[in-house]
C-alpha cells in the first residue's frame, strides 16, 4: 500500500508557507506566483491553520468591511486536518472527501515535511488502480489454460 | 466509455446562475449557500462566463480598486468552454486538465444541462476502475482458482 512518504518521494515539493500577519492580498500574490491552492500558516514554528482559495471564498463575505488588507488570521482555517508519513493515500482520500479540504499538510514528529493535494492524490490512485487492472488482465491473459471449461 | 451525460443522470442538472452585474459578494453567498465552487454567468439566458473560487483568488489581486462590492464580469473568466452531453469523460479531463478549468457548463442544443466539476468526472473514473478490479478478481476467483 502507497503511503503519503512515497507520495512526497515522487514529486518535486516545495512547500509554501506564510505568517498569519500576512495581508490577503499578499498571501493570493504567492498563491497565484506559486500557482497553489493554499498555503500553510505557521507561526512560532507551529501550524497555525492553512489559507486555501475556498477559505478566501467564503470567508471573505463574513468579515464586515472587508480589504484585501485583513490578515490572513482572521479567514485561515483551523484546527489544521493532518496527516502523519505512514498514513496511506487511501486514508488522505477519505479524510479529504469527508472534511472537503483539497490539501493536507504531512507532520513528521511535529514537523512539517510537505503538503499533498487533492490532484496528486487523484493522480497516484489512477495510476495504481490502472496498474492493478492491467496486472488482473494479464494474469487471466497469461493462464487462460487454467480455466477449466 | 462513460459520457457526460451518465454523470449529469447521478448529479442531476442544477446549475447554479448569477448575471454579470451581481457584486462579487452576492455570488459568493450563493456559492456558499449552495456549497458549490463555480457560477455560471448569464445575462438575458445567454451564458457571458464562469466565475469560480478559482478566479475569486486569482482575478481579485488584479483589480486596484477590488471590494465585495466589484461586479461579477470583472472578475469571471470568458470564453466559456462547454461539453456536450455525449462527449466522453476522458476529453472532459483533457479540456480541464489543459486549460486549467475545474467546470465545465453542458449544453445541449442552446440549452444548459447541467455542470460538472473535475470532482464529479474523478469519482466517476475511480469509481468505474474499482468496480473494474471487482469484476477481474471475481473473474480470476470463478475461473482460475
Amino acid at each position: 500500500m502507497t503511503t503519503v512518504r512515497d507520495l512526497l518521494m515522487t514529486k518535486i515539493s516545495s512547500i509554501y508557507y506564510t505568517n498569519p500577519f500576512t495581508t490577503v492580498r499578499d498571501a493570493l500574490k504567492m498563491m497565484a506566483e506559486k500557482k497553489v491552492g493554499a498555503l500553510v500558516v505557521i507561526q512560532d514554528g507551529d501550524i497555525a491553520g492553512i489559507f486555501s482559495e475556498r477559505d478566501f471564498a467564503r470567508k471573505s463575505i463574513t468579515i464586515p468591511g472587508f480589504t484585501m488588507n485583513a490578515p490572513i488570521r482572521s479567514l485561515m482555517s483551523s484546527p489544521v486536518f493532518y496527516v502523519l508519513p505512514d498514513q496511506s493515500v487511501e486514508e488522505c482520500m477519505s479524510l479529504m472527501t469527508e472534511k472537503r479540504i483539497r490539501h493536507l499538510p504531512v507532520m513528521e514528529e511535529n514537523v512539517l515535511i510537505g503538503v499533498i493535494s487533492i490532484g496528486d492524490v487523484v493522480r497516484h490512485l489512477m495510476v495504481e488502480k490502472n496498474a492493478f487492472i492491467k496486472n488482473l488482465e494479464s494474469y487471466i491473459g497469461k493462464n487462460a489454460h487454467l480455466r477449466p471449461d | 466509455m462513460a459520457i457526460v451525460n451518465d454523470i449529469l443522470k447521478l448529479k442531476g442538472s442544477q446549475v447554479w446562475v448569477i448575471s454579470s452585474s451581481s457584486f462579487v459578494q452576492t455570488a459568493l453567498e450563493l456559492m456558499a449557500e449552495k456549497n458549490v465552487g463555480a457560477l455560471v454567468v448569464a445575462d438575458a439566458d445567454q451564458i457571458v462566463g464562469i466565475f469560480s473560487e478559482r478566479d475569486y483568488a486569482r482575478i481579485a489581486i488584479e483589480l486596484p480598486n477590488f471590494t465585495l462590492a466589484t461586479p461579477i464580469r470583472e472578475l469571471m473568466s470568458t470564453p466559456v468552454f462547454f461539453v456536450t452531453p455525449d462527449q466522453t469523460i476522458e476529453e472532459c479531463l483533457a479540456i480541464m486538465t489543459e486549460k486549467r478549468f475545474r467546470h465545465l457548463p453542458v449544453l445541449e442544443g442552446n440549452k444548459m444541462v447541467g455542470l460538472i466539476s473535475i470532482g464529479d468526472l474523478v469519482k466517476h473514473v475511480l469509481s468505474k476502475m474499482d468496480n473494474t478490479i471487482k469484476d477481474l478478481e471475481e473473474y480470476i476467483w470463478i475461473h482460475m482458482i
